[in-house]
């Protein structure tokens, strides 16, 4: 019973970081309509920067996000960028993404080999750490990544509904022209959003790196977790997509617990297919973004 | 009709040419390599032809071409090595499977009508990774300790085990290819064109939308597991982790996106292209920077050409005439090379080069040499099966 517990605590922590990993494609898709396949080699990218960056200056891996998060800023802008130059529509979006993923997970193969990478821990105090509430542990970065996790989604919450810079990416999502009409700039407000979306995606890097081994093919293992949960949390619909996440922690959590470790993409992915039988607008809530 | 009957005879000649090719192959003193790389080339031309049924016909994008074949592979290892079945009784259960799978996938996605193409294909990108994990879990699959697939027995009359598995993939290869030449001309190929088109519209002008991509669905599962199934003879060693990959989906879908997913011939041609660029970077020693091309390739050639070369093949064919049997001819005379296979591929990239000047600057071309209206050249098959808005 204890175990049991243990999974599902475990689960809603690490329910943060897939959140986490799954607000900036939800958010590209939702707002944007580019599914960007891409997203994966990013948070791979930035767990390999972050990885490099401490062992190469023996710095804290946890202050890396002051490097990463404005690095990957720049990259998303630059990327929505070229979209814009390309004219990518969301069909296309997906054959081109899928191009530069491979790209990116080529590259990251030749420089960091195919090889299993891992912060030490001398210089990783934070993965060992963790403090104990009857008797259920709760690791410090799946708590800190949860809470990030928590502040983005919510702080995007509050920006589009509070704020004009939010309800500008509405108007965009819902139709870019007629938001044009209304003097409002699609092609800013889209680069914003893009470098905001990749930037959370370096985020969820800084706590990969952190918390798990590293390895090339790590970001195609994500696939099965990350679709799930964008689509059960409704496109572009932050909070959503933490709740999402947080379901699908819990139930691969318990899953593993139950059946081994093993068995969680086949758990996951049945919630999926029951979620798209019964409420395919998105497990929960009817609106998305737009 | 007589087209058809006319395609069908051809089709029936390449067939007995390439199938009796083991045969010639001490008289014309060719390379036995020559044979595993057509082996290899009709695997993916059936690859990519099967893919292409689903998604060049109805526009529905899918990525689980890696599940389809993946089900075909591992079918085939379990009932022959684990059961003891004879390879020829579980090659069509293989099919049937893959065929099962795909028709189960339909039956969630395309039964809810609001559901878009794109969460038809993350569905499909999820569905590889779940089959994977099954198979690790289950002792009787796999068991995440791997299958030995060394000497299956093949019927005799085949030929010798590498003639015998030739033949089998020449003949699963070109089923596929004529099957989506059929569905092509058909009344199912058109019901498929106008739901790429619009989907709505098609529904409305009474078009069985969900039969015909459910018919395509499977079509396509069908055809990529009796393929899978095949292709595990010579693989070997069989594992979750090579069979269930990112490789076939890419592959299949940078073959159809070169080639063109709009006709039938755009995944053959852009199979032919593909394995024997891939062939001969790995041959120079490129693996690695192998992938990193075919990725810039992908983006490319989504952004620059979105009907495919095969289309525009068509309309420049004179070009297309000159540029490949002139490179060919050329390496050939110059003897750049002993291998037939390099020359081919440099009239490959020359050809296909070519082919990437786009539209606008072709006509500025056209014009030059006196042509004004370089409109006039037929019609690529995109713009014969637009009917939507």
């Amino acid at each position: 019973m204890e175990l049991l517990a243990q999974g599902i605590v475990s689960g809603i922590l690490v329910g943060g970081l897939y959140a986490l990993m799954s607000i900036g494609i939800s958010l590209s898709w939702g707002a944007l309509k580019i599914i960007n396949l891409a997203h994966f080699s990013f948070i791979l990218l930035s767990a390999y920067i972050v990885y490099q960056l401490t062992v190469s200056f023996e710095v804290d891996p946890l202050l890396m996000v002051l490097v990463v998060a404005p690095l990957f800023f720049m990259l998303g802008v630059l990327v929505q960028m070229f979209f814009h130059l390309a004219k990518v529509d969301e069909f296309k979006s997906l054959i081109v993404t899928f191009g530069l993923f491979i790209i990116f997970q080529s590259v990251m193969q030749t420089i960091w080999s195919a090889d299993f990478r891992r912060i030490g821990p001398v210089l990783n105090p934070y993965e060992t750490q963790s403090f104990f509430v009857a008797g259920i542990a709760f690791q410090l970065p799946q708590l800190v990544a949860f809470v990030v996790a928590l502040l983005i989604a919510g702080g995007m919450w509050l920006t589009f509904t509070r704020t004009y810079f939010g309800k500008a990416v509405r108007a965009v999502a819902q139709d870019p022209e007629m938001a044009r009409a209304f003097g409002i700039d699609s092609r800013r407000v889209a680069v914003i959003l893009s470098g905001l979306s990749t930037a959370f995606s370096a985020l969820a890097g800084v706590f990969i790196a952190i918390g798990q081994t590293m390895f090339p093919q790590l970001a195609v293992a994500w696939f099965g977790i990350v679709f799930p949960i964008v689509i059960l949390g409704g496109l572009g619909n932050s909070l959503g997509t933490l709740t999402a996440g947080v379901i699908i922690g819990v139930a691969a959590g318990v899953s593993s617990v139950l059946w081994g470790p093993l068995s969680a993409p086949l758990v996951t992915f049945t919630i999926l297919i029951v979620a798209l039988l019964f409420r395919p607008e998105g497990l929960i809530t009817k609106r998305s973004i737009a | 009709m007589s087209a058809r009957v006319r395609a069908l005879v051809g089709f029936a000649a390449v067939a007995l040419i390439l199938g009796f090719a083991p045969n010639m192959q001490e008289s014309l003193e060719f390379p036995r390599f020559y044979l595993i790389f057509l082996f290899t080339m009709f695997f993916w031309i059936a690859q990519a032809s099967s893919w292409n049924i689903l998604t060049g016909y109805s526009g529905y994008f899918s990525f689980g071409q890696g599940a389809f074949y993946g089900v075909g592979v591992y079918t085939v290892g379990v009932l022959v090595v684990k059961q003891g079945w004879s390879f020829m009784t579980a090659l069509p259960v293989a099919g049937l499977l893959a065929g099962l799978t795909g028709l189960f996938l339909g039956l969630v996605v395309f039964r809810v009508r609001r559901l878009t193409g794109e969460i038809f294909a993350l569905t499909t990108l999820a569905i590889a990774f779940v089959l994977a994990s099954v198979a690790r879990l289950s002792p009787s699959i796999d068991g995440g300790t791997g299958i030995f697939m060394t000497g299956t027995p093949l019927p005799g009359f085949l030929g010798e085990f590498t003639t015998a598995a030739y033949r089998l993939t020449l003949a699963i290869t070109l089923i596929t290819v004529v099957v989506a030449y059929l569905i092509h001309d058909s009344r199912l190929g058109w019901g498929l064109f106008a739901i790429r088109d619009d989907e709505p519209v098609a529904e409305g002008l009474g078009v069985p939308t969900f039969r015909y991509k459910m018919v395509a669905l499977g079509a396509n599962a069908l055809l990529a597991g009796l393929m899978g199934g095949v292709w595990a003879l010579q693989l070997g060693f069989v594992t979750v982790d090579d069979v269930f990959n990112i490789r076939v989906p890419l592959f299949v879908i940078l073959m159809s996106v070169l080639g063109g997913m709009q006709h039938w011939m755009g995944p053959v041609i852009g199979a032919v292209i593909i394995t024997t660029l891939t062939d001969r970077l790995n041959s120079a020693g490129l693996t690695d920077v192998n992938q990193i091309i075919i990725g810039g390739m992908l983006v490319v050639l989504a952004l620059a050409v979105r009907e495919g070369v095969y289309v525009r093949m068509r309309r420049r064919w004179v070009t297309t005439a000159v540029s490949f049997f002139g490179v060919l001819g050329l390496a050939r005379l110059l003897d750049l090379n002993d291998s037939l296979i390099s020359d081919f591929a440099y009239a490959m990239v020359a050809t296909v080069v070519m082919m990437l000047v786009p539209d606008r600057v072709w006509a500025r071309f056209g014009e030059l040499f006196g042509r004004s209206h370089p409109a006039e050249e037929p019609i690529g098959a995109e713009d014969l099966t637009r009917t939507g808005p």
